[in-house]
């Protein structure tokens, strides 16, 4: 797999150093106004309506409804359609794609805005795949798995053994449903987010936050005393150190789920940015010889890009196990190899 | 614990180890980076918010947050072994 990566970006650094001198001429001749900056930010933020494409002289949008809440006026619920292209509709408009009252006074937006309908969306979808998934598992019990539980087995085994047993130790089973609903969550949403025209969910920072939250809010319920001894007071630590030590450690805890919320949504948006910039490059050049260069360019992140959701996907599963595994752990609990170094052996060696 | 679940093929454990560690050391990284810039700018708005004249805040969350970030980094390195 690293060679193959590795044998195609050669490939991809050879037709650029070969289109270079076509490019730089191109750049001269280039009038046309074209801003990259704001398309891809329009790419990858949130709106009130559902963008598909745009031909020269019409555009695709789904309209979604505008649901606002304004203190003393009540509830208005109207379409986005009013609001298209900087028009004022009830006292409302938009301004930069955020929702605000002509006279300055406070709105709370419940909107079904694009990344609401995605969310939606996926939901279903997540509950139509699972659901057959699990209807497979009550016709046939434990017997030889059919069709899409065939497929979908080996990930929750591999989310069970690798992920859970791992990082959790004996209770992991508590944490089965939240982690592989999260797992499935960052996967389904990141690939769904890389199909053209949709929502970038797992590329928003109220989406990552959120499942940060939820993961915070799971370790610090699921934690015991052993866990807070472990902060308050740390063993090995003179009581003189402990006003360091205690807001050292109490940082700690707000900085894993912050460090989730950071990494999915850099990582999901970064790809997003890099895929539509080299789209962008035929646009700014407007050039033959860029092009196919650009398109492969952005062919070869967008397909590195299916493998960086399931990658992230496992990552923030993983290390959400981890911090439950961190605040579920015994005090001496060497035998389920708590965090899991180098070399840990499943926790259960018996149950094969 | 789940003694009764059928056995099934274990993935190449030399390999999902490899991506445990990818993972694991990975958050690390990201975790100190975070504390680090947490604390600053925590310390930044503190400064601002008294408008203090030196930036007592900044220097000092600054500082707490790096103790913090390598404290946090050599006990969860050296918590495995």
């Amino acid at each position: 797999m690293k060679r193959l990566l590795l044998a195609l970006f050669c490939l991809l650094s050879f037709s650029v150093y070969a289109n270079e001198p076509t490019a730089t001429t191109a750049e001269a001749t280039d009038k046309e106004e074209f801003s990259p900056g704001e398309m891809i930010l329009h790419h990858i933020g949130d709106s009130h309506e559902w963008h598909w494409f745009s031909t020269d002289n019409s555009h695709f949008t789904t309209y979604l409804p505008v649901i606002a809440f304004r203190p003393g006026q009540g509830l208005s619920v109207f379409s986005s359609r009013n609001l298209a292209e900087g028009k004022v509709y009830d006292g409302f408009k938009l301004e930069h794609e955020h929702l605000v009252s002509e006279d300055g006074s406070k709105v709370y937006d419940f909107s079904i805005t694009k990344n609401v309908a995605s969310l939606m969306l996926s939901a279903i979808l997540l509950v139509a795949v699972f659901t057959a998934v699990a209807r497979g598992y009550a016709k046939r019990g434990s017997g030889a798995p059919r069709g899409i539980q065939s497929f979908f087995e080996p990930i929750i085994v591999f989310i069970r053994d690798e992920v859970a047993k791992k990082s959790i130790g004996p209770k992991y089973e508590r944490y089965m449903p939240y982690l592989l609903t999260v797992f499935f969550f960052i996967w389904f949403n990141n690939l769904m987010g890389l199909l053209p025209g949709s929502a970038n969910l797992t590329g928003n920072i109220s989406v990552t936050l959120t499942l940060a939250l939820l993961t915070l809010l799971i370790t610090l319920f699921s934690s015991n005393k052993n866990y807070w001894h472990h902060i308050f007071a740390t063993p090995g630590v003179p009581k003189a150190l402990l006003p360091i030590m205690i807001p050292v450690e109490v940082i700690g805890i707000i900085v894993k789920p912050f460090s989730l919320m950071v990494r999915l949504f850099a990582n999901i948006t970064a790809g997003h940015i890099v895929t539509l910039s080299f789209i962008s490059l035929i646009f700014i050049f407007r050039n033959l010889g860029v092009a196919p260069v650009s398109l492969a360019f952005g062919l070869f992140i967008n397909t590195l890009e299916l493998m960086v959701a399931i990658l992230q996907a496992y990552i923030f599963t993983l290390l959400t196990a981890m911090y439950i595994g961190g605040a579920v752990e015994e005090h001496h609990d060497a035998d389920f190899q708590m965090g899991g170094g180098d070399g840990a052996e499943p926790a259960h060696a018996h149950g094969h | 614990m789940a003694t009764d679940t059928p056995p099934h093929p274990t993935p190449d454990p030399d390999n999902t180890d490899r991506l445990r560690s990818f993972a694991r050391y990975s958050g690390i990284g990201i975790q100190m980076l975070a504390t680090i810039g947490l604390s600053t700018w925590a310390g930044y708005w503190l400064d601002g918010h008294y408008q203090t004249k030196t930036p007592w805040f900044t220097l000092g969350l600054m500082l707490l947050g790096l103790f913090a970030a390598l404290y946090n980094v050599i006990r969860s390195v050296t918590k495995g072994s």
